[in-house]
């Protein structure tokens, strides 16, 4: 299948004066000609293909924004080649805006003081939406969300899940091929990040649309991407499959145990120590604690869980356990911190 | 894509323009406070313009009713400015926060889409009181009223409005660069009050800063020459046209150059 979005070798270098401290330094600085390199994005390529839907992680300044703004025809990359539906973005900014939608979380795009449903009709007139397709989308969102009692509403009145979810709406009116989200849960309560999710994910799917999500919240990658790109101070870390990702870690499980009636703070201590005792590949046990849980993180290639389990209940009273998967959260934090 | 030319500019341009108006005056109170607000600031203007002319009865050969004619003439060329491109003072704010970018999203002219945000309606109080000064001096002064002059005030009037843009233009896209412009454009702001007098009466300096620099004189002063003193117009006025158009089209390639450059805030 050919591809929607081509990233060939793409670097981003950003000029940045190195500024000294205080008054004086400032002063100074009005006349320095001396300026460090940073570069922002490190020689990346990607290619993403019609319909899919890519979450691109990354912790905060690892050049997220800078990509997505490359990809938008807002940078122009310092070298290397990006192709967005065949348009270099940006040489022809208008020509790639037509294709493309995008959102940011905390940045309405929508005409502040305009009902939605203006919003939309200037949108309309500016996208040149037909009337049948326009009717059409309108007819989608209809069954889609509730979203009757917004249209009347100037932007400036919604809160902020409903300024969101419009945001998204319009974001997706003109049927672009893609769509740009970047961190469109911020600052959402649960049931608001739901709706957004299941939003999101219907109307990739009626339209095709293929969708990059930036965010940090994994719950939203865990709902929507099938595929995640990490990158880190520039440099891609991680291309690939979620499933895959969590297979790297897949061998860890951790226990949770809660122990004892008159437990002591030293139970974690006291708990590796016995346990190191016990299993000679005692490396593949990490024990931690907080104020309610006892966890136990194991690696079963190793050293098999219910052993673990049953080393424990030799020595200890156990009043309660719980057993957990590893996350995508842990498993993303792993790679932040010590790579794949 | 279709291609998208004047027409397609202008019906985007109403369109957003009734909306905007509709919005406004669902603020009920705002509305007229600010409209209320504009008059007295009118009147006072006026009010400080009269009692100079109290006891000066001419200024360097430019007699009451010149000056009045003057007067008029700036309110009406500072119009299009006020109500048109308004959003001009906002743009520091949005580069500074990164809110610009916003902007930068959609497949029309960026310039274009980003002043046609507001329009200010107050700037509408302003011409009907420039109007009313310019036909009233027009009438004192016992101008005639062919065609030809009418057309040659239209044209010059144009010419006054473009260069007043351009400076505002030019003023705002600094921000690009240095981030604050709210001192630059006030600055501008001050050097348009300038407008309002006829060039003799500065010194030879600030005749030619006026002329060329910040090329205030063209606001008002060079194109009313040519309806006021028709036996002995200066060749600056009947370029000034031209001088409108090429300040207005440098000031809009200022503007579009900053703005590419731009590149926001991390977020």
């Amino acid at each position: 299948m050919q591809n929607l979005i081509e990233i060939k070798e793409v670097s981003k270098e950003f000029k940045i004066l190195n500024r000294r401290e205080g008054l004086i330094g400032s002063v100074k600085d009005l006349f320095s000609r001396n300026y460090k390199i940073v570069k922002a994005v490190d020689n990346i390529s990607i290619s993403i293909a019609p319909g899919e839907i890519v979450g691109y992680l990354g912790p905060n300044g690892a050049g997220k924004s800078t990509t997505i703004k490359m990809m938008t025809g807002v940078l122009e990359p310092t070298s290397g080649e990006i192709l967005v539906n065949g348009n270099v973005p940006y040489k022809n900014r208008s020509k790639n805006a037509q294709e493309i939608g995008v959102v940011f979380g905390q940045r309405s795009q929508l005409w502040w003081s305009l009902p939605l449903i203006e919003s939309f009709r200037l949108l309309k007139d500016i996208y040149q939406i037909d009337d049948s397709e326009y009717e059409n989308v309108i007819k989608l969102y209809k069954s889609l969300v509730d979203i009757e009692p917004l249209l009347h509403k100037p932007v400036r009145q919604m809160s902020l899940g409903q300024r969101t979810l419009s945001d998204i709406l319009a974001a997706f009116l003109h049927n672009p091929k893609i769509v740009f989200l970047d961190e469109p849960t911020i600052g959402l309560d649960v049931s608001m990040k739901n709706k957004i999710r299941i939003l999101i994910q219907a109307l990739n799917h009626e339209k095709n649309t293929t969708v990059i999500l930036t965010t940090h919240d994994m719950g939203d990658v865990d709902a929507l991407c099938k595929r995640i790109v990490i990158i880190d101070k520039g440099k891609m870390l991680y291309d690939n499959d979620i499933e895959h990702l969590k297979g790297f870690f897949g061998s860890y499980r951790t226990l949770k145990l809660r122990l004892g009636e008159n437990e002591t703070q030293q139970t974690d201590v006291n708990l590796e120590n016995a346990l190191a005792k016990h299993f000679t590949e005692y490396e593949a046990i990490s024990v931690s604690s907080d104020d309610e849980w006892t966890s136990i993180l194991i690696n079963e290639e190793k050293i098999k869980l219910m052993d673990v389990m049953k080393a424990v209940q030799d020595n200890y009273f156990i009043r309660d356990m719980k057993l957990e998967e590893i996350s995508t959260e842990e498993v993303i934090r792993k790679i932040y911190e010590e790579g794949v | 894509m279709k291609k998208k030319g004047i027409n397609f500019y202008l019906h985007i341009y109403f369109k957003i323009l009734a909306q905007d108006i509709k919005s406004k005056m669902s603020y009920r109170a705002d509305f007229i406070i600010s409209t209320i607000g504009m008059i007295f600031t009118n009147i006072a203007g006026f009010v400080s313009f009269w009692i100079l002319f109290r006891n000066f009865p001419s200024i360097n050969g430019w007699s009451y009713y010149e000056m009045m004619f003057l007067y008029g003439f700036s309110l009406i060329s500072i119009t299009p400015v006020q109500c048109l491109f308004d959003n001009n003072w906002n743009l520091r704010m949005y580069v500074y926060s990164g809110d610009f970018i916003k902007y930068c999203f959609r497949p029309i002219n960026l310039f274009f889409y980003y002043q046609s945000e507001i329009f200010d309606i107050k700037g509408l109080g302003q011409l009907a009181f420039g109007l009313a000064t310019m036909v009233y001096a027009w009438t004192k002064i016992g101008l005639a009223c062919t065609p030809l002059i009418i057309l040659k005030t239209i044209i010059f009037l144009i010419t006054a409005s473009l260069i007043m843009i351009a400076v505002m233009n030019a003023a705002a896209a600094t921000c690009f660069w240095i981030t604050n412009s709210f001192f630059v454009m006030d600055l501008a702001l001050k050097f348009r009050d300038y407008a309002k007098y006829p060039i003799t009466i500065f010194s030879p300096v600030f005749r030619f800063i006026f002329t060329f620099i910040i090329p205030v004189a063209f606001i008002a002063y060079y194109p009313s020459l040519v309806i006021l003193r028709p036996d002995n117009i200066p060749v600056l006025s009947w370029i000034s046209p031209a001088f409108g158009c090429l300040f207005f089209w440098l000031s809009y390639k200022l503007w579009m150059h900053g703005a590419t450059k731009y590149s926001g805030t991390g977020s």
